[in-house]
């Protein structure tokens, strides 16, 4: 009896942790998109392509990245769809920058920056914390 | 030039961090233009030796160099691009501003591009990265397959490329390059240096250049494999030095044949990387006399490996280790110190700030080449003849920056 409970006790505390932390993670952080980006789904691989400069357009539309600095949510960003940490994702925009390759996307500061220059960006796509206000902007459902 | 790297160090050390993480830009004709830089001091100390051309065995910080490049999206598929480099490299550059490259490049579709001007040339893992510090976890990267006295001739071509990656669905993808045109003269590497005693060059040693590369992302994570293959051509003509075979009179120098073939792989997961690349190296070159009408043929078959693995702790630190070795012919026995450099390195980096590293790399050096292969030793000092001694251990401290 009492090792029933125990394993039911130690059933429910998972499933718990498990949902805390998809809580967590599903509040780590949003993508947005500026309204002339046509699609409203991205699939995660076309997420990481347009990051990665590898895919400048999304749905028929031209897409430009915009990352931010730092911070949870670009640290959770980078790790998850990127695959980096931003050490390594700093070293790949380099080795694009200095060949004569590609440009360095767009970089700023602070959520409320990221969302005013998506907002008034045609085609940028960015990422912010996924509680912070993001008026003038539309949210893409990753896949 | 020194004082003008100090003062862009002093900048970009001394500016704020939000200033050095801000993006340049300025605007052009309705375009944006982004200003990118990267540059780095070296000191080097050995115990032996004098590598790379520096007087090592006293200490020295004859080993720096700067970047600065333009770059704009013209429009969704066309970007135009241009880049400066200046280094100092012991007795082999002394701070002259070179365009490194200059590029127009058109993207038609994902799998077809096209770039044209000056190009950093594709071959293997870091060929075209390999004057970017910051990129690297070494002070030095492996210099059987990346020699830095030797850079002038790989780096770049004169022409242009064909670019695209082609997706292979479930097996992952390709990136491919092929490429043709001009190997630019470099009167400041390595090779010409080692036999200034011997050949005086008179007219550049340049000639056509064509090759490709093929880089397959695997559908295993983080691994990847590719090959390069270049052909060169080069000729140049210049007059004997007093000291050597044929003082005073007029030659010329024809490769008939430079053929570098290179294999390579690399596997990167969370915080580890690994490298390894083989690299075969065939050259032909004949040098003509004409006044006495005597044609002489010498032919080189070397071969480079090297196998390197780094780990990243935290966001600040990284450590790693490498061995390089290389024999500049097979024809010869290699176990002679006058017919390898067998190089085992490790490294500790260190991520100051995002744009700002320094790396502290100790290379226990076995052997010394051979003096026309010109890599690491030379025994020749520009005034006198010198044995390199057969083992070098060697301090090099690097720091650099990149915004």
């Amino acid at each position: 009896m009492n090792r029933m409970k125990i394993q039911r006790t130690l059933l429910v505390a998972t499933v718990f942790m498990l949902g805390v932390t998809a809580l967590m993670h599903a509040a780590d952080f949003k993508v947005i998109a500026n309204n002339s980006v046509t699609a409203n789904t991205v699939s995660a691989g076309d997420l990481k392509d347009v990051f990665l400069l590898d895919k400048d357009s999304l749905g028929g539309s031209h897409v430009e990245p915009v990352l931010d600095k730092g911070g949870p949510a670009h640290e959770a960003f980078v790790k998850e769809y990127l695959g980096k940490n931003d050490s390594a994702l700093q070293a790949f925009y380099r080795s694009l920058v200095f060949t004569g390759k590609a440009s360095m996307p767009k970089t700023l500061n602070s959520d409320a920056e990221v969302v005013a220059y998506v907002a008034k960006t045609k085609g940028a796509v960015g990422y912010v914390s996924s509680t912070a206000p993001s008026e003038g902007t539309k949210t893409l459902v990753v896949k | 030039m020194n004082r003008l790297f100090i003062g862009v160090m002093a900048l970009a050390f001394g500016a704020s961090s939000a200033m050095v993480h801000a993006q340049y830009n300025f605007n052009l004709a309705g375009r944006q233009v982004q200003v990118h830089s990267f540059g780095s001091q070296g000191f080097a100390y050995s115990n032996d030796n004098s590598y790379l051309t520096m007087n090592t065995s006293q200490g020295s910080f004859n080993f720096d160099d700067l970047g600065v490049n333009l770059s704009s999206q013209v429009t969704d598929k066309l970007r135009l691009g241009a880049q400066g480099y200046t280094r100092r490299l012991g007795e082999l550059s002394k701070g002259q501003v070179t365009l490194d490259w200059a590029v127009v490049d058109y993207r038609f579709k994902p799998w077809l591009g096209v770039r044209g001007g000056k190009v950093k040339t594709a071959l293997g893992l870091y060929n075209d990265l390999q004057d970017v510090d910051s990129i690297s976890t070494w002070a030095l990267l492996p210099q059987s397959m990346y020699p830095i006295d030797l850079r002038g001739s790989t780096i770049a071509h004169y022409g242009g490329d064909l670019y695209g990656r082609v997706r292979l669905g479930k097996y992952g993808k390709a990136d491919y390059t092929a490429y043709g045109g001009e190997l630019p003269s470099d009167p400041h590497q390595g090779f010409l240096y080692a036999l200034s005693a011997v050949f005086i060059e008179k007219t550049p040693y340049r000639g056509p250049i064509y090759g490709g590369d093929v880089k397959w992302t695997t559908p295993l994570k983080g691994f990847l494999a590719g090959a390069s293959y270049m052909t060169q051509h080069p000729t140049g003509s210049g007059v004997g030095g007093q000291g050597g075979p044929i003082p005073g009179k007029a030659y010329t120098w024809d490769s008939k044949k430079r053929a570098i073939t290179q294999f390579y792989v690399q596997y990167i997961v969370k915080g580890l990387h690994v490298d390894g690349e083989y690299h075969r190296d065939y050259r032909h070159l004949l040098t003509y006399v004409p006044s006495t009408n005597n044609l002489s043929s010498n032919e080189w078959n070397a071969r480079s490996w090297y196998i390197s693995g780094a780990y990243r702790f935290s966001h600040r630190i990284e450590v790693g280790s490498y061995y390089s070795f290389f024999t500049p012919n097979q024809n010869v026995d290699t176990s002679l110190p006058g017919n390898h450099i067998y190089d085992k390195v490790v490294t500790a980096r260190f991520d100051l700030k995002s744009f700002w590293t320094v790396k502290v790399e100790g290379h226990f050096i076995d052997g010394y080449g051979a003096n026309d292969s010109a890599r690491g030793f030379y025994q020749f000092d520009g005034a006198h003849n010198i044995t390199p001694q057969p083992q070098t251990n060697m301090l090099l401290v690097r720091t650099g920056f990149s915004f």
